[in-house]
């Protein structure tokens, strides 16, 4: 039971990491950042250039948020910028500058699987049960990221103007918000968590230009039932990472691998805003 | 300057002969490479075309087939079966191949077959696979389950004295197929089967099969999981939980075993090539394949080799069959014999061939030790119909 049990909270740990990036696009701009997959991607070969350098694994985190954070401002002034009242094509364009990160990728690196060294090697026993120590931090990563973005959108003043855009843009640009701007640094930032999401998830995935895409759809149905809220992100987590674990488990893992997906359609039917309480 | 008549009448005839020999010399032999450049076969796919552009300059700088030049002709068939029915309808309507040669997953394969046999031109297929593939116009220098299974599960049993399993694929036709025979074999010969597990073949996460070998605590795990991306991430997903079960794959590569790093020590490996190969032919080839692409070099692999017999192998046919005539051709790769990289290459059995197959394991440094060869391996009763 403890094995399982834990499979289920680091499980929903991964997720969390994995989508609060996207989340947080969605949430400011109404948006789904299809270039998501390409930013994980990116991030993974920050830890894999951060390995070739020699530097300990743990500078590849950072490194992922500034190579993210860097190519998503980039991609905000030159692209998403101008797209922001056509929803769909910004879909489209978003998805397009992933294939070009992809490509990019491949033609420095090549097509093949490279090496990021872990930060962190081996076991621990968990009530008598051994367990990866590097999944029980990505725990600890997960909880960090929460608290620190709760703590950002509720105890700053850019977190106040970004609120407030969430809520009503047009009342907020009303008030003098410089919305442009609000939606600059989000798209920014969450470009450099999907980045450190691809750093953090190397010791678990293969590193190559489609490892993020893997990745995009459940982050893609997580974001769906979540709306924009990142509690409401953290219970999806762990009610459809739990319930992925469960099935795999029981049922086997061909029909665990469909299950977000399919849960997630159930949800919306029954209830369109999902896991938010809005 | 001044120029002697004698240099004149030299340079003169070497015109001539060179002006004479374009005339005579017909059109070239268009080869179709039908090859996953993009998707799940992309990861080997350049050591595969570096393999073959060495094998069809070979044979271009020794003169040729019947006196024409091989060409290549390449199509992305994406790895999947959609991308293969493009992929080889264009080379067999549009490029007008004389050949396909191609290394492809199972399902792409099965795409393509039906428009072989349509457009009635010679295949080899030259990845290994779950066997039992026939086609009048197909032949295959792959291993199959049968030259493979036995060697591994063998060695697990006698030399190292395991007695339980947990078998771990990816879920398609090679996976299935591949495992499905493993545990049949285990149980013939006493052994426990403990769990057999798939995942699909775009999951990147393990979880809940690494959990349930922990429950299960098998002597040995034997993997038959997809090239690329499904290694890497079982492996590192099985080394993070720790688990220190002996552990067998049928599909792991060298050149991706080395991007495992420390992770990958002490896996098993079963195939019919490995660099280690200690032959003065296998030595050639590297040498070979070293001086054309240099720094650019990747480790040849047990996709790129049998492509790089293949090649070979369809040279010294239509050169057997005097023709690149579809009939003539096909019955001639039957019979031809090429003493390649992995040793004499035959399609004899059944458009199948026997080979000798290793069991090899990777070292700490990432390289791969070979411990058994068994030579000319029978690939069994395949197309006992054709």
């Amino acid at each position: 039971m403890v094995p399982v049990l834990l499979d289920l909270i680091t499980t929903a740990a991964i997720l969390y990491i994995v989508s609060s990036g996207l989340l947080l696009v969605f949430g400011v701009m109404k948006l789904i950042n299809f270039a998501h997959g390409g930013l994980m991607t990116l991030g993974g070969y920050a830890a894999v250039m951060a390995t070739a350098m020699g530097l300990s694994p743990w500078i590849g985190i950072p490194l992922a948020a500034i190579f993210g954070g860097i190519v998503g401002l980039s991609m905000e002034r030159v692209v998403v910028r101008s797209l922001y009242n056509r929803p769909l094509d910004a879909i489209l364009a978003t998805w397009g500058l992933s294939i070009i990160i992809g490509q990019i990728i491949t033609l420095v690196f090549d097509r093949g699987v490279h090496f990021a060294e872990p930060p962190i090697r081996g076991v621990i026993s968990i009530l008598g049960e051994p367990y990866s120590t590097y999944r029980l931090i990505l725990i600890a990563f997960a909880l960090l990221l929460g608290v620190g973005l709760t703590l950002a959108l509720r105890g700053t003043s850019l977190g106040l103007s970004t609120r407030a855009v969430i809520m009503n843009e047009d009342l907020a640009r009303g008030l003098g918000i410089n919305s442009g701007l609000v939606r600059s640094v989000t798209f920014t930032l969450g470009s450099g968590l999907a980045a450190v999401a691809g750093a953090l998830i190397t010791p678990l995935s293969s590193v190559d230009p489609n490892m993020g895409i893997a990745w995009l759809i459940s982050a893609f149905m997580l974001v769906l039932v979540s709306g924009s809220s990142l509690y409401s992100l953290a219970v999806a987590s762990i009610v459809l990472g739990g319930a992925q674990v469960v099935v795999s488990n029981y049922f086997g893992s061909v029909l665990g691998g469909m299950t977000i997906a399919a849960l997630a359609a159930v949800i919306l039917r029954i209830r369109p805003q999902g896991f938010s309480y809005e | 300057m001044k120029m002697s008549m004698q240099k004149i009448s030299v340079l003169l005839a070497v015109t001539a002969l060179w002006a004479g020999s374009a005339v005579a010399e017909d059109k070239p032999i268009v080869l179709g490479f039908p090859l996953g450049l993009s998707g799940a076969n992309s990861i080997t796919a350049p050591a595969v075309v570096q393999a073959m552009e060495l094998a069809v300059s070979e044979i271009n700088d020794a003169g040729g087939v019947l006196s024409r030049k091989l060409v290549i002709e390449l199509a992305d068939s994406a790895s999947s079966a959609a991308g293969a029915q493009k992929a080889y309808d264009s080379l067999v309507y549009q490029k007008e191949v004389d050949a396909i040669i191609s290394s492809e997953p199972s399902a792409a394969r099965n795409a393509g077959l039906p428009i072989i046999t349509r457009g009635k031109i010679p295949y080899i297929y030259t990845s290994f696979y779950e066997g039992r593939s026939c086609n009048k116009y197909q032949h295959i220098d792959g291993w199959v389950p049968q030259q493979v299974v036995s060697l591994m599960v063998d060695y697990f049993m006698k030399d190292q004295g395991a007695k339980t399993f947990f078998l771990v694929g990816n879920d398609y036709a090679f996976g299935r197929g591949l495992l499905g025979d493993t545990n049949k074999y285990v149980t013939e010969k006493g052994g426990t089967i403990l769990g057999e597990e798939y995942n699909p073949i775009d999951a990147s996460d393990w979880t809940a099969i690494v959990s349930k070998i922990r429950q299960a605590n098998p002597d040995v795990i034997i993997t038959s999981t997809a090239a690329g991306a499904p290694n890497v991430t079982f492996t590192k997903q099985l080394r993070a939980a720790g688990l220190t079960a002996k552990y067998g794959s049928y599909a792991l590569d060298e050149g991706t075993a080395k991007t495992l790093g420390p992770d990958a020590e002490g896996i098993y490996l079963g195939g019919s090539y490995y660099t280690s190969i200690n032959s003065e032919k296998n030595a050639g080839f590297l040498k070979a394949l070293n001086d054309k692409f240099g720094t650019e070099t990747k480790t040849p692999n047990e996709l790129s080799v049998p492509q790089y017999d293949a090649i070979h192998l369809y040279a010294l046919a239509a050169a057997k069959a005097g023709t690149t005539d579809t009939d003539a051709v096909v019955k001639a790769l039957s019979e031809v014999t090429f003493d390649g990289p992995r040793g004499l290459v035959q399609m004899s059995k059944q458009r199948h061939a026997p080979l000798t197959m290793y069991l090899a394991q990777v070292n700490a440094q990432g390289d791969t030790t070979i411990i058994k060869s068994h030579p000319n391996v029978d690939p069994g009763e395949q197309c006992p119909n054709l």
